[in-house]
């Protein structure tokens, strides 16, 4: 067996481009957040009115007033958590997908290696955007509902598959030292 | 970097991993506009700033409430509680804001009992018609209380009997009307 290599390898370009792409999407997210703040909620809650049903009102102040504020608040929080998730999932896919290069001796197992991480990477935080694109039509657990089996657990899933693999690949590496 | 280090890193961040995909924060309701007016003109009162307590009302939207809702609350109630401001009474106005939000639940409650035996109930229409209920009658139950405990416990024990209905939805109407009969006595009483 081959001594691990004296200096870091590089991941793929296009791996790069993609994590550099992301950690940019989450800026101009949060950037966007804080610069169309009243624009988003209000058109967030014009939608939500134009879709009463979808979220159960009632049609009394009273009532409605704080249905509508549950929701604005987690139309908030799914661009306040794609914003954070994007920033540090563009972090986490650069240093594994290192890992992967330098420590994956074969082609087939680092490819599939920073696949799985990029993939994830990119997938799982645009499902925190999605969902809350999602929520004025489609009221709030359905939507989640939606986000958590067709991109949190399908991407979220890859992510942790290939850590784990990176994991046993580190070990195996340790042991055989 | 050792791959010891390497290791404990990528441990962390495969635990870390599964419990961000449940993450979407805790939702904990705020106040609506006539409970944050109330809830200043009530420390202003204690605090025995009537002057403030005045200017809260005067410009605030629990004054604007009371006018918009003229017609189905007990005649003078504005001028009953712009009067105990102007004489620094906090014993009036307490009475005042009482049959205010004990006039406001009740018609939530006539309009469920209302909506719910017109449509089909469902729970979360339920749940949310009490939650509405609630959060006005909570802020004067002390008040009722101090005033009348059966009417207070009555209360109680309709809104319990309720909140238990919303797992048996047809029951949800009968509970209501229990909620606004309680109610409209005890605005009543604390009318005369």
């Amino acid at each position: 067996m081959t001594p691990p290599p004296a200096t870091w390898r590089l991941p793929p370009r296009a791996t790069l481009l993609v994590a550099v792409v992301l950690l940019v999407a989450a800026e101009v997210g949060g950037a966007s957040m804080a610069r169309f703040k009243v624009e988003l909620a209000r058109w967030a809650r014009g939608e939500m009115l134009r879709h009463p049903g979808v979220h159960g009102l009632v049609g009394v102040r009273d009532v409605d007033e704080r249905v509508l504020d549950e929701a604005l608040f987690r139309f908030d929080a799914g661009l306040r958590l794609f914003h954070m998730h994007a920033e540090g999932m563009a972090l986490v896919i650069i240093a594994t997908t290192t890992v992967a290069a330098t420590l994956a001796e074969t082609a087939g197992l680092r490819r599939m290696l920073t696949l799985l991480l990029t993939v994830g990477g990119v997938g799982y935080p645009l499902g925190y955007l999605l969902w809350s694109v999602l929520i004025p039509a489609w009221g709030v657990e359905r939507s989640k509902s939606l986000v958590e089996w067709t991109v949190w657990v399908p991407f979220g899933s890859a992510t942790i598959v290939a850590l784990l693999g990176l994991l046993a690949l580190i070990s195996i590496r340790m042991v055989r030292r | 970097m050792t791959l010891a280090t390497l290791c404990m890193l990528l441990a962390a961040l495969v635990g870390a991993a599964p419990a961000a995909a449940h993450h979407t924060g805790v939702y904990t309701p705020r106040d609506n506009a006539i409970t944050t007016n109330f809830k200043q003109l009530k420390f202003s009162a204690q605090a025995g700033k009537f002057d403030v307590a005045r200017r809260l009302f005067d410009e605030g939207p629990l004054r604007a409430e009371m006018r918009a809702r003229v017609a189905v609350l007990p005649a003078g109630l504005e001028a009953r509680t712009r009067a105990a401001l102007e004489a620094g009474r906090a014993a009036e106005l307490e009475r005042a804001l009482m049959i205010f939000f004990v006039a406001l639940a009740r018609d939530l409650a006539v309009e469920a009992e209302r909506q719910l035996a017109t449509a089909a109930p469902t729970p979360a229409t339920g749940q949310r018609f009490l939650e509405a209920i609630w959060r006005y009658y909570n802020l004067v139950d002390f008040v009722v209380g101090q005033r009348d405990a059966r009417a207070s416990a009555s209360m109680r024990l309709a809104f319990e009997d309720a909140e238990s209905a919303v797992k048996d939805p047809a029951r949800l109407p009968g509970a209501f009307h229990r909620i606004a009969e309680v109610l409209g006595r005890m605005l009543e009483n604390a009318v005369n």
